[in-house]
């Protein structure tokens, strides 16, 4: 009759099975999900790129785009990208539902708009990244739509004619 | 002989579902997590998903690891055996996408790389489902298992957002 005492375990244990999809799934307060990029904060800087330890983020320039490209099947979810972010505009969510039949419903894209280089007429940068380096530095407007080979030319240049060797 | 549709024979199987715990180099982290999800605590055999030992006896293979170069041969060999409609559960990172080690010389490079190594052995996979995670949850590997059997529909979606 020992067995017996298993019923008083049971009944004091009570019942432990989760009924999840039929209610809300445990999540703590530290759980990382997928990260959330905000088009609206986003300048395109890469610097998500860069850190990302499996490259799920990955940039690639095409022309006149920047295409800025998470890959949630490869993500690792360790979100050193919201740290690095420099307008913090990737928030951690709590999404971990994201079972497919597909792996192209796994990507997320952002397509950034290039300027075009004053003088070469060539795409180098995103629009919102200038804007982003001309707040912090005043003056720096003048060179900020030419691209950084121009733009050495262009200073060597005005060195020059400062110093009056070149005659323009 | 009349053709049928993948559909009909997974509605078929919605009845009660045998699952194969297939490790191809995972780090273990999925396996404990697949492990959880069958014991009392999340219990999938609410669903009527039962763990079996061998591949022949299984309806679905809960698929963990980037495929590692010494294992491909076993994981082709464990695929072969599986009766049809052979259904896949890709689970964590590194058996979707290849995870941390996507393009090391090591690994294949998760499953959807693999499926191209068994098109050429001549192993068809009827459905395979993406649970995405590091390592993915209990509950992920639940939600993945009703949207590989189509009782749920997936959420996630291409997204393109353009920025001027």
């Amino acid at each position: 009759m020992k067995f017996l005492k298993l019923f008083v375990v049971a009944k004091k244990a009570g019942t432990v099975t989760r009924k999840y999809p039929f209610e809300e799934p445990l999540i703590t307060e530290e759980f990382r999900g997928e990260i959330k990029i905000d088009p609206e904060k986003c300048i395109g800087c890469g610097a998500c790129t860069l850190i990302c330890p499996p490259n799920a983020l990955t940039m690639r320039d095409e022309g006149n785009v920047r295409l800025i490209r998470y890959f949630v099947g490869r993500c690792i979810f360790c979100g050193m990208c919201a740290e690095v972010c420099p307008t913090n505009a990737i928030a951690i969510t709590k999404e971990f539902e994201l079972a497919t039949l597909d792996t192209d419903d796994l990507l997320r894209d952002l397509l950034h708009k290039r300027v075009k280089c004053r003088i070469c007429g060539r795409p180098f940068l995103t629009t919102k990244l200038i804007k982003y380096a001309n707040k912090d530095i005043p003056g720096s407007d003048n060179y900020a739509d030419v691209c950084p080979e121009c733009r050495s030319k262009l200073s060597i240049k005005n060195i020059l004619k400062y110093r009056g060797d070149l005659d323009v | 002989m009349s053709k049928v549709s993948i559909d009909s024979v997974v509605k078929a199987l919605r009845k009660s579902v045998w699952v194969f715990h297939l490790n191809s180099g995972s780090c273990n982290g999925c396996d404990i997590e697949v492990l959880d999800a069958l014991t009392p605590f999340f219990d999938v055999e609410r669903f009527g998903i039962k763990l079996v030992a061998s591949p022949r006896h299984a309806d679905v293979i809960l698929f963990t690891g980037p495929v590692t170069r010494e294992v491909l041969p076993k994981v082709i060999k464990a695929l072969r055996a599986m009766p049809r409609p052979r259904m896949v559960l890709a689970i964590g990172s590194c058996a979707v996408g290849g995870g941390i080690w996507y393009d090391s010389y090591s690994v294949i490079g998760g499953f959807p790389k693999l499926k191209k190594i068994l098109m050429e052995e001549g192993i068809i996979i009827d459905r395979v489902a993406f649970v995405p995670g590091c390592p993915a949850r209990p509950e992920a590997i639940i939600y993945g298992i009703l949207v590989l059997l189509g009782v749920m529909k997936p959420k996630s979606k291409k997204e393109v957002v353009t920025i001027e």
